[in-house]
């Protein structure tokens, strides 16, 4: 099976950068694709408990989805979220605030990921 | 015109953007037998291309498709 990783950066700050590396994680998991998704730098923020439910992916007409949404279409085809703890102490978070669907790594962790993957895709 | 295949299953994508024609066709697949066939409607404009890159990676070929107005059918069979 093919391996996929993608390294998610942006934050809250960013919504219009939030769904796109998840939707393409998704995308990649339908093609039977083994997908996690690395969120470092700010990508952590998004996993925060609440903000998938209040931060607005944008649409030019207004019409934007929450992005629990495409969070959770990720999830349910098997993409995995990975967080390493130095961009949790960037935003004073602790793996408890975060969603529990995360799983916390390390950058050992990481890096051998992207060693074993086929590609990394960098957000 | 080509011989359309039997179809087995239906999955009606028109008006669904990407990723979601695909996302709801993998899980289709997932659900049937060997050898069965999958008619997909769509009209996401990325459909053609999207379709055909799914097949290649997942092995279950595209039999037939056709496009009539601005809906995409694809006929496929699960490997």
């Amino acid at each position: 099976m093919s391996k996929i990783v993608y390294v998610h950066t942006g934050g809250v700050n960013t919504p219009e950068r939030s769904a796109t590396p998840i939707y393409l994680a998704t995308t990649a998991a339908a093609m039977d694709v083994e997908v996690g998704i690395y969120f470092t730098v700010n990508g952590p923020t998004l996993l925060k408990k609440g903000v998938p439910e209040s931060l607005i992916v944008p649409k030019y007409d207004g019409q934007g989805a929450p992005l629990r949404r495409f969070i959770d279409q990720a999830l349910d085809m098997g993409v995995k979220f990975y967080v390493c703890q130095p961009s949790l102490d960037l935003h004073g978070l602790t793996k408890d605030d975060l969603i529990d669907e995360v799983e916390m790594i390390g950058g050992a962790a990481f890096n051998d990921m992207a060693l074993e993957a086929d590609q990394v895709i960098c957000f | 015109m080509t011989d359309v295949p039997t179809v087995d299953v239906t999955l009606d994508a028109k008006g669904l953007l990407c990723p979601m024609p695909i996302v709801k066709l993998a899980k289709a697949v997932k659900e049937m037998e060997p050898s069965q066939v999958i008619l997909l409607e769509a009209t996401d404009p990325g459909a053609v291309p999207d379709v055909a890159a799914w097949a290649k990676n997942t092995g279950n070929p595209v039999l037939h498709q056709e496009t009539v107005d601005r809906v995409m059918r694809f006929w496929i069979q699960k490997s």
